[in-house]
């Protein structure tokens, strides 16, 4: 405790420092004196009894050293001494500490603002138990190239069964769930879920029961569902007596016997209810293994490798194949580690940010360290004094670090307010959707980065100046005048190294912006084969049946609402300003459609990895004409055709060509499945251009769509709008119109076929905005430094300019030279900044579109670009050189 | 300097104990300035023992910045502005500690005098 109590006095004393000195300078003072007044009573002169008390005393000097001393807090005191005078010596100097630190604010805030996003996605991880450990079952199969799809229910059981690899495994597919029970339905989404589904993420209800191996068996009437918290406080009121009551669902009764804590969202991200896996489709269905449907979630045994699992996966798979030889033909199982499903795609863009705030933090280093030289230099009579006054070369060394370091932590905690704040207006602005578990936010890590990266620049700031100044000729400093003194051939040469790293970082952004930005705009000169402006998209989900009349807990809904999608088509198509409108089983890049095969009349048959495959789209008449889809030769369908139900189809041009090229496809005929099997034979009446219709750039494969007359048993239909209006404005009358015509059905997905368009591209137009944000800040911090030399560099040669003007030189000349000095770093900086783009841009090459990483166009563009920003740079200085007037400049100081 | 004190770490600290101990009973029946009490240990020893002045106020110092006296400004006898130290309880435990070491010490060391 003793060494305690002695801190809380020395800090005191340490904050109280000139009371202290003072204190006991009287105590010291008056032990004299007492002792001078003893002598005097003993007969002694005054004066004689003041020496004898100082005789007796000793050195008081050193005493009171040797006290002071003891006072002290040591290292700790000489850092404080050291901050106190740095702090001092900024403040003189108020115009450069404020540039200083402003440019390290901007350098060391964008690294932490980018880093606490990485922070967030990468290195907190999933919100699961051993993440490492889990992975996605993907069912997949070979065709040209191998194409991932989903798992068949007897499949998994089979992998489950036979598999050892996995502490468990679990099937699971999200879907939709409205809920009708309530007064106001609700479109929920949810899951189907095996029972081993929530043990495999880590969580347990917080009441109730988790899915049990019983629920999960097919033929079990009882459905259960379990209900995340958040729905659970929304629409039940926290109620405690939920358990055990029912839910309305789909048309389906589900019983409550759980609820899940709040932020467990499921594998989907977003669900709020959770059913058996089993209860998810039909006995027959779920028994067929030629379906492809689902993914399954599997946890690795510990220890065992990613690798180890697939190659028994893929012996299990084999089996299969030789045992179904109809249905698993060339079926696989791809492995996927959990984290790269989740979150994958993102590592790349962010490594790639990470590294653009790296350069920028890099150019706001260099130029911090070349105001930090310039400063040193005009304080090399101040530091040689000091040296001469007996500090020693380390001493003036720690000096000028701290003067950095002080610097240095100053930008990084205003820096870090601005990560904090850019942070939350970018995850505001950004249009990628993150995980709902990644919530960007300034923790200890990324304050900890923080704090490292400003210690980290405070010594590479400071260092080079430093070791300069301490290197400096005691005797030449104080002998030169600070101005008049040369410029050093070491400093010159770390001078224009900066000049150099600043200007192939800068470059090295230019070109990452460039190329990012080119590739957006190659993106969005994609045409998608129809017309996105002015069509209101959603989707609508109709109430399927009157609910059971048993139902005890289920507040009924009107049973007489059984409405078709073309019933309320009809009422949409009266609102004001529709020009045309269509029902869909599916909205173009909404993510729908199924894929079937199908064979052509008259084509020979073909081997299982060219068969043919066309996506199928239910359509009615006016869907063409309000996408806007180009048709090429025939006709839509009639309204006969579409109540007869006739075997009739639409098949963009891509089918046609396949099959008939340079014929008429009009009146061809083609079915689903093999030419052999008993369905009906659908005739070709018309033919659209292909359209990007799965998928912005590019559909994600390249079959065919086909379109076939709407059919009213589906209850959960796309309906697109075309407008003569912005079509956002037609959203809330769709809504009120859908609630005439029943108030059960319920709308959700509303988006102007524009904003689905931008969805698609928005992800390669935000990474262009932010790569080139960066660039910009790169190139502005680049160009203040290189002006920032120039304009040293020419105040420093001021009497030899001068001269060379009195000898004739006229102003242009001595631009040029200027100009010349700048542009010739400038152009080594450019060479190397190329080299250095040509190495790193290929890292760039998954986030391209079209665009080759050694696009000609960009670089050339971002290398006239900086060359003209260089070239002012180097004007300003230059112009002034050449104002300077010989007479005075020899007399310059 | 701290060279210098390392190298008679030995002596110093018997003599600083011994001063400390002195110190600390000198101050155990009231507060004291400083020059009080160099005056109390020469009277107390008959002039035997006569105070190093500088060494007193550094061993006060370092006394109380170990916690074992407090300091307190107050005014002399002749109504000046002065230091007054003060024991506190850890010093008067301290002080008892020293104090039986110290006679343990000293009666060893007279009793093997007399027999030689």
């Amino acid at each position: 405790m003793g060494w305690l109590h002695g801190i809380r006095l020395r800090l005191r004393g340490f904050l109280r420092r000139r009371q202290l000195e003072r204190d006991l300078e009287d105590e010291l003072q008056f032990h004299l004196e007492m002792r001078a007044l003893r002598n005097r009573e003993a007969g002694l002169s005054a004066e004689e009894a003041m020496d004898a008390a100082r005789r007796r005393f000793g050195n008081p000097v050193w005493w009171k050293e040797s006290i002071r001393d003891m006072w002290s807090l040591g290292l700790l005191e000489s850092v404080l001494q050291d901050l106190r005078y740095a702090s001092r010596s900024l403040l003189k100097t108020p115009g450069f500490a404020a540039a200083a630190i402003l440019v390290l604010a901007l350098g060391i805030g964008s690294a932490t603002g980018i880093f606490s996003l990485l922070n967030a996605v990468i290195l907190r991880g999933l919100p699961f138990p051993s993440p490492e450990r889990l992975v996605l079952l993907w069912g997949n199969v070979q065709r040209q190239k191998i194409e991932r799809r989903g798992n068949s229910y007897p499949d998994y059981l089979d992998w489950k069964a036979q598999s050892t690899s996995f502490e468990g495994m679990a099937a699971y597919s999200d879907d939709s769930f409205n809920l009708t029970s309530v007064a106001e339905p609700e479109r929920l989404a949810g899951e189907w879920v095996s029972a081993g589904y929530f043990d495999l993420l880590g969580v347990a209800p917080i009441a109730g029961r988790a899915i049990a191996p019983g629920d999960d068996v097919s033929g079990n009437s009882n459905t259960v569902v379990l209900i995340g918290e958040g729905l659970w406080r929304r629409r039940f009121g926290s109620d405690p007596a939920i358990l055990g009551k029912h839910l309305q669902m789909n048309g389906r009764l589900f019983t409550v016997i759980g609820i899940l804590p709040a932020g467990f969202r499921g594998l989907s991200d977003g669900a709020e209810v959770w059913a058996p896996f089993v209860a998810s489709a039909s006995a027959a269905d779920l028994a067929e293994r030629g379906s492809r449907e689902f993914p399954a979630v599997a946890k690795l045994k510990r220890g065992v490798p990613v690798r180890q699992a697939q190659a028994e996966l893929d012996a299990i798979s084999k089996r299969l194949e030789q045992a179904y030889p109809e249905t698993n033909a060339k079926r696989g199982v791809e492995v996927a580690q959990l984290t790269d499903e989740l979150v994958g795609e993102l590592r790349t863009p962010l490594y790639v940010l990470l590294g653009a705030v790296g350069f920028v933090l890099l150019i706001a280093c260099a130029n911090v360290a070349n105001l930090l030289l310039a400063r040193s230099e005009a304080r090399r009579q101040e530091i040689a004094i000091r040296m001469a006054l007996g500090a020693g070369r380390g001493r003036i060394f720690r000096q000028l670090v701290t003067e950095s370091m002080l610097l240095s932590l100053i930008g990084s905690a205003l820096g870090l307010l601005l990560a904090v704040w850019s942070v939350q207006l970018l995850s505001k602005a950004s249009p990628i959707t993150l995980p709902t578990f990644v919530k960007p936010s300034t923790d200890w890590t990324v304050a900890a980065f923080a704090a490292g990266v400003s210690i980290l620049v405070g010594v590479f700031v400071g260092l080079m100046p430093a070791y300069q100044a301490g290197r400096q000729g005691l005797y030449e400093a104080l002998k030169e005048s600070g101005a008049r003194s040369g410029d050093g051939l070491a400093r010159r040469r770390f001078r224009g190294a900066l000049v150099i790293a600043e200007v192939a970082l800068a470059l090295t952004l230019l070109v990452g912006a460039g190329l990012l930005m080119r590739s957006f705009q190659r993106l969005s000169a994609v045409h998608p084969g129809f017309d996105p402006n002015d069509v209101l998209t959603l989707t609508a989900a109709l109430p399927r049946s009157a609910p059971p009349p048993q139902s005890p807990a289920v507040a009924t809904a009107d049973p007489s609402a059984v409405v078709t999608g073309r019933q309320l088509l009809e009422r949409l198509r009266a609102l004001p300003a529709v020009v045309s409108a269509s029902v869909a089983s599916d909205i173009p890049l909404g993510a729908g459609g199924s894929a079937i095969f199908y064979s052509a009349e008259g084509q020979s048959i073909t081997d299982a990895q060219t068969r043919p495959r066309a996506y199928v789209h239910r359509i009615t008449p006016e869907f063409f004409a309000t996408v806007g889809a180009q048709m090429l030769s025939g006709r839509t369908f009639s309204e006969t055709e579409m109540e007869g139900r006739a075997n009739v189809v639409v098949v963009t041009d891509n089918l046609t060509k396949r099959f008939w090229q340079g014929q008429d496809p009009i009146g061809k005929r083609i079915k689903a499945g093999d030419s052999a099997s008993k369905n009906p034979w659908w005739t070709i009446i018309g033919v659209v251009r292909e359209m990007k219709y799965r998928g912005l750039p590019e559909n994600p494969t390249a079959d065919p769509d086909v379109f076939l007359p709407f059919s009213d048993r589906q209850r959960e239909v796309a309906i697109l709008i075309r407008s003569s209006q912005d079509p956002s404005g037609l959203a809330a009358a769709a809504r009120a119109a859908a609630r005439e015509v029943a108030p059960s059905i319920t709308i959700y997905e509303i988006a102007t076929m524009s904003e689905r368009v931008g969805r698609a591209i928005e992800r390669a137009r935000f990474a262009g905005w932010m790569m080139t944000i960066f660039a910009g800040l790169a190139l502005t911090l680049a160009s203040v430094g290189l002006y920032g030399v120039m304009a040293y560099t020419v105040r420093r040669q001021t009497r030899e300019i001068g001269v060379r003007i009195a000898l004739g030189a006229s102003a242009g000349d001595v631009v040029g030279m200027v100009i010349r000095k700048g542009m010739a770093l400038v152009s080594v900086g450019m060479v190397v900044g190329l080299a250095a783009s040509l190495a790193l841009t290929r890292l760039l090459h998954t986030l391209l579109f079209e665009v080759s990483a050694v696009d000609p166009l960009t670089y050339l563009g971002v290398v006239t670009a900086l060359g003209a920003v260089a070239l002012i740079a180097c004007y300003a200085p230059a112009r002034r050189a050449a104002r300077i007037d010989p007479v005075t400049s020899l007399r310059y100081e | 300097m701290k060279e210098k004190n390392r190298q008679d770490n030995n002596q110093e600290e018997l003599l600083r104990g011994t001063l400390d101990m002195l110190i600390l009973k000198t101050l155990a029946r009231g507060a004291l300035h400083g020059y009080n009490i160099t005056e109390r240990i020469e009277q107390g020893s008959d002039g035997v023992l006569l105070v190093e002045e500088g060494a007193l106020y550094q061993a006060l110092h370092r006394l109380e910045l170990r916690g074992l006296l407090d300091s307190e400004w107050g005014v002399s006898e002749n109504n000046r502005r002065a230091k007054f130290y003060r024991l506190t309880a850890q010093g008067r435990a301290h002080l008892k500690r020293t104090a039986r070491r110290w006679e343990r010490v000293s009666e060893a060391v007279s009793r093997i005098m007399r027999i030689a």
